[in-house]
This record gives structure tokens, C-alpha cells and sequence, in this order.
């Protein structure tokens, strides 16, 4: 018969144990759950599809007067002329360019103290005696940064898709592009994965997640200003008229030479989109024309492999000497 | 039955040869682990846990091959880091239910775990708190608590008394000692508080520039050959050693107001002649008992005779 | 040489000392006290980083806050670990010394004696950075001493040594007190604290709880009457004797079976009378000794109370 009264002093853990695989979904999970209790992230996620809204705000006006009778027969129908300019699979692309400093803002509330934190708090000693590999911490890592920026990124984007794909098949949502959300749905994964490579190695050579924050956040701005000025050359030298081609095209490929940019010209790229004016706003945009895909993907593979292998080398146990 | 068998094992960084041909066995129960800094321990604890590979020589934990299956092995070994250490952002519930999860616990149960763990270890309401917030002595618990959330058969103590003050040293040692004795849990102490090793452990292993020097258990290292006697008195007294010498007692020059005595028979015979000694020469005797080294002394011993 | 009269500081609300008035002479003392009980504090206002809230602090008559003249007197090894980790130790030392004051053929040699008083003159020429615990204490202990101040203050000196090198350091802080330097240890490491001394100072939250030498101490703490532990073959017999002597108050058998153990006010009554009741009634005693007679007891009797 049992006593009575319990012991409750200790005893030992016989339960299951699993063998040591997945240990990577444990560590992302847990930095997910912590990234979720931020309330700053909520503010940066719910801003970050604002394109998308304002769109459908945008497209649901317009259906209206395009549904409405005009006038006189004959007359002019703007909207039907908007309905007829409007190119949809731009519009992916501008809400998902339109959001990259948003997603900056995500990535680095997310990203920023991933593995900074561990090194002020001396976490590594912790997770390195447990039954992980340094590969289960990385990829962990990784994962619990690019998992939350594809749901961020994607969801605006597949509930546009719906609401399109429901209304405005008739202007030609779907045949336009039939392909359209599978290539949406490559692009995504491809930049959240390079910019989640990214600011995992940025994260690993800083002991706080604010310096490493802000190393990225100089190096993004820097490089935006570097594209901004080849934009700008560029469009002197469209407008010149002369000018040697190749050097166009030079100019042009380094617009794409910033974080934004090697999104945003790899979304392009996959898309088969040059830009247009956002909005459905008439006009001719100047818009930079898209980069080649491979080397793009090249290049985008290059930086996130060498990101990759700095936090890397980066993760190791304090080690005392003498 | 061996928790631990290591044969010849030799480890090199770069240049440096931290163990050399190193061989020991690791008992079951509680062994300390003593040397001087540099020595070679936290090589030998990290070797243990399949972070260094050897560059010969094996070992054997709990079974398992230390060269090849250290995942396994750290499923059972559980460290106590000398070193501050947490994952940032969690309270302390949070962090060693994460512990138990890295582990292998299934969630609910690491969950649940932690919690026992955690009041085992004395954090009552604080350990909803962040652990960023707490004192030294509750960051040892923590510690502690890590690495016994999932059932180690082999804990691994690096410097557990770090930075307590004399009550909480007490309440880590205590529980220290209770998880090694009757529970199943085979401890290896490293430390360089000698005392606290002799207030929890039964056995050491003394490892110095890389080999191991010595071992055993630690009544054994302290017993002296022949069984002298330390007789404390309240204060020197010459009457007292002349009396003493008189009856044939041999009696060193006292350390402070305590006499080292050598003489035949047993202490129930012996205390006789004190006591008449004192009498004698109006001496108040305040100690009478076995001499024992300290550890400590024994340990110096080992050191300074391999020198 | 050190005085406080009534000093007290806190930092907003939270109390660091509270009206503490003592006096430190020549030779070893060791500031005791749970975390968070002032000693840091107290340290500081010593060395003159901080200045009392109210009261005085003065050493050597002056108050030392902000007082280069006092400074040369003292010398603090501090817990905290920060150094310039690109320097060789030899390198720090000289620097602090000629901060000192030394002019640079003096700082060199001084250098040189004091590495070798610490025993690390061969291993000086390495960056800190590369350095163990043991080594930065010693450096530590090193800048502490090299300008041969008469007072020197050290907070949990012993942290991270060895045992050999624990030994050393006290054998040296020993050498140090009998040239008449007064030493002010802080730790919380009792059984190496009683090899150091025996006068020690007690802080509790704050307030100073005990100031004296520890057997005086001892004998004070009326609540908790003097232990000790008898070795016998036949523990009932003895305490059946025991029992009856009037100043005996409590009796307590080992369930172990091999002694007893007594508890009195009087233990030098008891030590008077019992080589009587070993040699005349034949009291089967083997041993005896006293458990709670040591450093760590007596702290946790006067803090807990």
C-alpha cells in the first residue's frame, strides 16, 4: 500500500525520451513563441501589407463604377480603362516591394538578437550540452526567422489572390497569368530564406542584438543609397538617348545591388515583370528593367551560403584557456 | 560497476596536449574531481560530453562510446556549467521545460518536469520570473535545475557553489548531496573548494598537467598512517608536553593551541594519559580526536610528492 | 587607521549601510556578510569611491573620497574582472604604477618585484586576454600592492584559484599583515576566511551585526548554547553521568550508536571537570570535540537570528 504521506523529494525522470532529431524544430519553435509576444511585430505585420489593402480598396471602387451604367453609350468608362491597363501580376510585385522596409522592420525584431542574445547570455553553453548539433542549432535558428517572414510576406499576398482570383477573373486575373501564384509562391520562400541567412550571420557576430540590428540597418540603408544613385543614372541615360548599351544594363543590374534590391529584382525576375506604376496609376513608370534570373539566384545562393558560414564558425562554447 | 572508463586517452588543441595518456575509471556515486587550474579537468568533462575528439585513446559512458555517440551521451549526462549561462527572454519555468525539450521530452512532459525539477530546487514563485532578473544564488539553481530536468544517470558539476554566500553554498550543497545518495544519480564534482568536495563526495580523482595523479576514497586519503591524535587545548601549556613526554608520548610542537600525539593503544587508553597530563600541569583539554588531513592537505600532498 | 562613525549610505530606497561605527587596526580582517549585506559598499566608501549618505568614513584621519593623499595609502583589488584585455599583464602593472607616481626606471623594477611577489614573473608577458581566473587575481593583487600601500582591501580575493594558489595568496596576505599592513578581506569562503584570521566584522542588511575575534564571538551567542560531540562505546552510560551535572542542558544520543552529543553554557566548566570523570569514574570516553565551535557556525547563528 502506498504511504500516505508522498515523497516528495527528488526523483528521477523515467519517461520517454526522443532520440535526437528535430531538435531544430524545438529551438525555432521556442524563438517563435518568444518573437510572438512582441507587440511591436504585430504594429510592423499589420502595416506591412498596406498595398495590398489600399488595392483592394483601389480595384473595389473601380469594379463599382465599372458595374455601374454610364452616362450616355459611347462615353469613356474609366474604369473599364483601368480595368484594362492594369497588369496583375505587378501588383504582387508592388505590394511585395512596397513592403520591404516593413519586412526590414519585421526581420530585425525577429532576427536581430537570434543569436546575439545567446552570445551576451551565454546560451551556447546551455544548448551545446544538450543532445544537438550545432546543425540543429543553426538551422533552428534559421528556421524561426524564415518561417514567420514567408507567413507574413505570403498571407496578404494568397488573400489578394483570392479576393482576385474571385472578382476579377472576368479582366482577366486568371489568363493572364496562369502561372501567376506558383511563381508567387517560389519568389516568396527564395527571399525569405536569403534574408533569413542574412541576418542569422549578421546575428552571430554581435553579443547584442541591437548592434547586430543596427550593422544590418546601416548596411541596408548604404546599399538603398548606392541603388538610388543607379537609378537615377540610369534614367539619365535612358533619357539621354545615346549612351552605350552595356553600360545601361550595368547600371541597371546594380540597381538591384542592395538587400531590397536582390529581393525585389529576384521577384521580378521570377515573375517575368519589369514594374509599372503602382496603383494602376496611368503612365509610362520608368521602371528598371528586371535582372537575369540565374545569376541573380547565383548571387543570391553566394550571400546566403556565406552568411550561413560565418554564424557557423561563430557558434561555439565559451572556451577558457589556461 | 563503472559509470565511466577511460583508457589512454589523449587530446591535443593545436599544439597543446591538455590530457596525456590519461586513464581512469569513474565509479558509481559521487566522485570529485580535483586539480590544479590548467590541469586538464574541463578538457576531460568536455571530452566526457563528445565535444572533443580525442586524438587516441577511448572512453566509454555509461555505455556509450565517447568518441562516436556523444549525442546520446549528453541524453544522459546533464552539466552544470561554471560559467553564467541562460537563454535570454524566458523565465525560468520557460527555460528549463526548453532544457527538458532540448533533451528529447516530449513537450507536456518536459513541461511538467520542470516544474518538479524546479521546486526540488528550492524557486518557489520566482520561478515565473525572468531569469534575467535574478540573484546569483537563484542562477546556480537554475543551473542545476537544466541539467537534472531530464533524468541524467551522470550529472556534471562545474564549480556549483560559484559566487553563493555561506547559506546558499550550504542549500547547494545539501542538494547536491541528496540527489547523489539514495537517488540513483551517479555525480562527478569538479571544484577547488576542497571542503565542499569532502562534504559531498565519497571518492576523488586528482588529475594534474594532463594524467591522472591520484584516487580513491576520500577517508582513505585522509587517514594518517599510525593514528596520531590532535589534542586541543585552551591555551599552550609546558607542564602539559612535559607530563605527556614523560609517559612516553611522542608530541609535536602544537599549531596554534593543538597537539599532534603519537602514542600506543587505543583512544580510549590514550585519553587516559591526556587526562592525566592535565591534570597535572592544570591544562583545560577542549579536543581530543583522530587526526585527520583535511582534503585539502591531502590533496597538496599529492601534488607537491609528484613534483 | 580606518574609521566609520556612523556612516550610512543608500542608493534611493534601498539601503546599502546603516549607521555603521567600527574601527580597522593592523593585520588581517575579514568582512563577512550575505549578499546584498554592504560589504561592496562598504569597500567603496573606504576607498573613496563613494561618500557616505550620513556619518564619516576617514582613514588615516582624512575622508579618502575623491583625496589623492589618501589613495597613496591604499590599495583595492575589486571583484569585477575588467582589464584591458590587449595588454600583457607586466604591461598593466607598469602603467598603474606610474600612475602611482613612479618614475619609469622605478615603475620597471617595482613591476618586476611585485610579478614576483604574486608569482607571475614568467608568466606576465602574455595578454589578458589569454588569461585564467587564477592569473587575473594575482595580477589583480599585483596593481593592489605595488605602490607598498598600508592599507589594502580585497574583495573575494580567492575566487577561482586553485587550491596551491589559494594557499599562496594567504600565506602572502600573512607575510603582508606582519609587516604591519592592515588588510581588509571580503569573502564568502569561511573555511578559508578562518585560516586567514580570527577577528572578523559581520554585516547583516546593511547594519553591523559583530565586530571581534571569534571565540569571544562564540561565547556570546547565548542562544545557541556551545556543542559538543562526544566519542563513546557506550553513549547511555556516559550520558546517564552527564545528565545529572547541573550547567549540562540538553543530551542527545547519536542513532547511530557510537557517541553523544551535550549542549552547554559552561563549557569550561565541563572541560574542568572532565579529566575527574575520566580518570576517577572511569567514564568510557574515546573522544570529544566541538562541531559548531568553527566560522561558518557562528555565522549562521548570528545571521539567522
Amino acid at each position: 500500500m502506498a504511504s500516505p504521506i508522498a515523497d516528495l523529494s527528488y526523483r528521477n525522470y523515467d519517461g520517454p525520451l526522443d532520440p535526437p532529431a528535430l531538435r531544430w524544430w524545438v529551438i525555432a519553435r521556442a524563438m517563435m513563441n518568444l518573437n510572438l509576444k512582441r507587440r511591436v511585430l504585430w504594429l510592423f505585420v499589420a502595416l506591412s501589407g498596406w498595398y495590398y489593402v489600399g488595392m483592394i480598396f483601389v480595384l473595389f471602387i473601380f469594379d463599382q463604377f465599372a458595374a455601374s451604367t454610364p452616362a450616355f453609350p459611347g462615353a469613356p468608362n474609366p474604369a473599364k480603362e483601368f480595368f484594362g491597363r492594369i497588369i496583375w501580376k505587378d501588383q504582387f510585385l508592388h505590394g511585395f516591394s512596397y513592403g520591404q522596409m516593413l519586412f526590414m522592420a519585421i526581420l530585425l525584431t525577429i532576427g536581430a538578437g537570434s543569436i546575439a542574445n545567446d552570445n551576451r547570455a551565454n546560451a551556447l553553453l546551455v544548448y551545446l550540452s544538450k543532445p544537438i548539433s550545432k546543425l540543429d542549432y543553426v538551422m533552428g535558428k534559421w528556421f524561426g526567422v524564415f518561417l514567420p517572414l514567408l507567413l507574413i510576406s505570403s498571407v496578404p499576398a494568397l488573400v489578394f489572390y483570392l479576393y482576385g482570383a474571385l472578382s476579377y477573373s472576368s479582366y482577366g486575373f486568371i489568363s493572364s497569368d496562369p502561372w501567376l501564384l506558383v511563381k508567387v509562391m517560389i519568389a516568396l520562400p527564395i527571399t525569405a530564406a536569403i534574408q533569413a541567412s542574412v541576418i542569422v550571420g549578421v546575428s552571430s557576430l554581435f553579443s547584442q542584438g541591437r548592434l547586430a540590428g543596427a550593422a544590418y540597418a546601416g548596411v541596408y540603408f548604404v546599399s538603398n543609397f548606392f541603388t538610388q544613385l543607379m537609378k537615377g543614372t540610369w534614367f539619365g541615360l535612358s533619357h539621354g538617348g545615346g549612351g552605350v548599351p552595356m553600360a545601361k544594363s550595368a547600371v541597371a543590374n546594380l540597381f538591384y545591388a542592395s538587400f531590397d534590391g536582390i529581393n525585389i529584382g529576384i521577384f521580378k525576375a521570377i515573375l517575368g515583370t519589369d514594374g509599372s506604376m503602382p496603383f494602376g496609376i496611368p503612365g509610362n513608370a520608368p521602371a528598371v528593367p528586371r535582372p537575369p534570373l540565374l545569376p541573380m539566384l547565383l548571387i543570391g545562393a553566394a550571400i546566403s551560403a556565406v552568411c550561413l558560414v560565418v554564424a557557423w564558425s561563430r557558434v561555439r562554447a565559451v572556451e577558457v584557456v589556461g | 560497476m563503472n559509470v565511466a572508463r577511460i583508457s589512454n586517452l589523449t587530446v591535443r588543441y593545436g599544439n597543446f596536449t591538455a590530457l596525456k595518456d590519461f586513464s581512469c575509471d569513474i565509479p558509481e556515486g559521487c566522485t570529485g574531481l580535483l586539480g590544479p587550474n590548467g590541469a586538464g579537468k574541463t578538457t576531460l568533462i568536455k571530452t566526457l560530453l563528445g565535444f572533443v575528439t580525442p586524438a587516441s585513446g577511448r572512453g566509454d559512458l555509461l555505455g556509450l562510446d565517447i568518441a562516436k555517440d556523444g549525442k546520446r551521451i549528453r541524453q544522459t549526462v546533464g552539466l552544470m556549467p561554471e560559467q553564467d549561462c541562460h537563454i535570454p527572454g524566458m523565465t525560468a519555468v520557460g527555460f528549463v521545460a526548453l532544457a527538458g525539450e532540448l533533451a528529447g521530452m516530449p513537450q507536456a512532459q518536459a513541461l511538467r518536469r520542470a516544474h518538479e525539477v524546479l521546486e526540488y530546487c528550492g524557486l518557489g514563485e520566482a520561478r515565473y520570473r525572468n531569469v534575467e532578473t535574478y540573484s546569483t544564488g537563484m542562477k546556480q539553481r537554475i543551473k542545476l535545475a537544466q541539467a537534472l530536468v531530464h533524468g541524467p544517470k551522470l550529472l556534471l558539476l562545474d564549480e556549483p557553489t560559484n559566487g553563493l554566500d555561506p547559506a546558499g553554498r550550504e542549500e547547494m550543497l545539501e542538494l547536491v548531496r541528496s540527489v547523489s545518495h539514495g537517488k540513483g544519480v551517479n555525480v562527478l564534482v569538479s571544484s577547488h573548494l576542497l571542503p565542499d568536495i569532502e562534504r559531498v563526495c565519497d571518492r576523488v580523482i586528482v588529475v594534474m598537467a594532463g594524467q591522472l595523479r591520484a584516487e580513491g576514497l576520500i577517508k582513505d586519503l585522509k587517514r594518517i598512517t599510525g593514528q596520531p591524535i590532535d589534542v586541543e587545548l585552551r591555551e599552550s601549556n609546558s607542564g602539559f608536553v612535559q607530563a605527556l613526554s614523560g609517559m612516553g608520548v611522542n608530541i609535536a610542537p602544537p599549531k596554534l593551541t593543538t597537539y599532534r600525539i603519537l602514542a600506543p593503544g587505543t583512544p580510549d587508553e590514550i585519553i587516559k594519559l591526556v587526562m592525566t597530563a592535565a591534570r597535572q600541569s592544570n591544562a583545560q583539554v577542549r579536543g581530543f580526536s583522530i587526526a585527520q588531513r583535511s582534503l585539502e592537505e591531502a590533496f597538496l600532498d599529492v601534488l607537491t610528492a609528484n613534483q | 587607521m580606518i574609521e566609520l562613525t556612523n556612516a550610512s549610505r543608500w542608493y534611493g530606497q534601498v539601503i546599502g549601510l546603516n549607521d555603521v561605527t567600527c574601527t580597522i587596526g593592523p593585520g588581517v580582517t575579514a568582512l563577512l556578510g550575505m549578499n546584498g549585506a554592504g560589504k561592496s559598499t562598504m569597500m567603496r566608501m573606504i576607498t573613496g569611491q563613494i561618500r557616505p549618505t550620513t556619518g564619516d568614513v576617514k582613514v588615516f584621519g582624512h575622508q579618502p573620497f575623491a583625496n589623492p593623499e589618501v589613495y597613496k595609502h591604499l590599495g583595492y583589488c575589486p571583484e569585477i574582472d575588467n582589464f584591458y584585455e590587449h595588454r600583457s599583464g607586466r604591461q598593466f602593472v607598469h602603467y598603474l604604477a606610474k600612475l602611482s607616481g613612479f618614475s619609469e626606471s622605478e615603475a620597471k623594477s617595482k613591476t618586476q618585484g611585485v610579478l614576483e611577489r604574486v608569482g607571475m614573473a614568467q608568466r606576465a608577458d602574455a595578454k589578458i586576454a589569454g588569461y585564467s581566473k587564477g592569473m587575473r587575481q594575482r595580477i589583480k593583487l599585483a596593481q593592489a600592492m605595488i605602490h607598498e600601500p598600508d592599507i589594502i582591501l580585497l574583495d573575494e580575493p580567492l575566487n577561482g584559484l586553485d587550491p596551491v594558489g589559494r594557499r599562496e595568496f594567504i600565506n602572502l596576505l600573512a607575510t603582508l599583515a606582519d609587516e604591519g599592513k592592515t588588510i581588509l578581506v571580503s569573502s564568502h569562503i569561511l573555511f578559508e576566511v578562518e585560516q586567514m584570521t580570527r577577528s572578523i566584522l559581520l554585516l547583516h542588511r546593511g547594519r553591523l551585526l559583530a565586530t571581534g575575534n571569534l571565540t569571544a564571538l562564540r561565547d556570546l551567542i547565548d542562544k545557541h548554547p556551545h556543542r559538543i560531540r562526544i566519542e563513546s562505546s557506550q553513549p547511555r552510560d556516559v550520558a546517564t553521568r552527564l545528565v545529572g551535572l547541573p550547567y549540562v542542558l540538553n543530551v542527545q544520543i547519536d542513532p547511530r550508536g557510537d557517541g553523544l552529543e551535550i549542549q552547554t553554557r559552561e563549557p569550561g566548566q565541563f572541560y574542568d571537570q572532565l579529566p575527574g570523570l575520566v580518570l576517577d569514574h572511569n567514564l568510557a570516553v574515546s573522544g570529544f570535540s566541538s562541531p559548531d565551535n568553527n566560522l561558518e557556525s557562528i555565522f549562521r547563528y548570528l545571521v539567522e537570528a
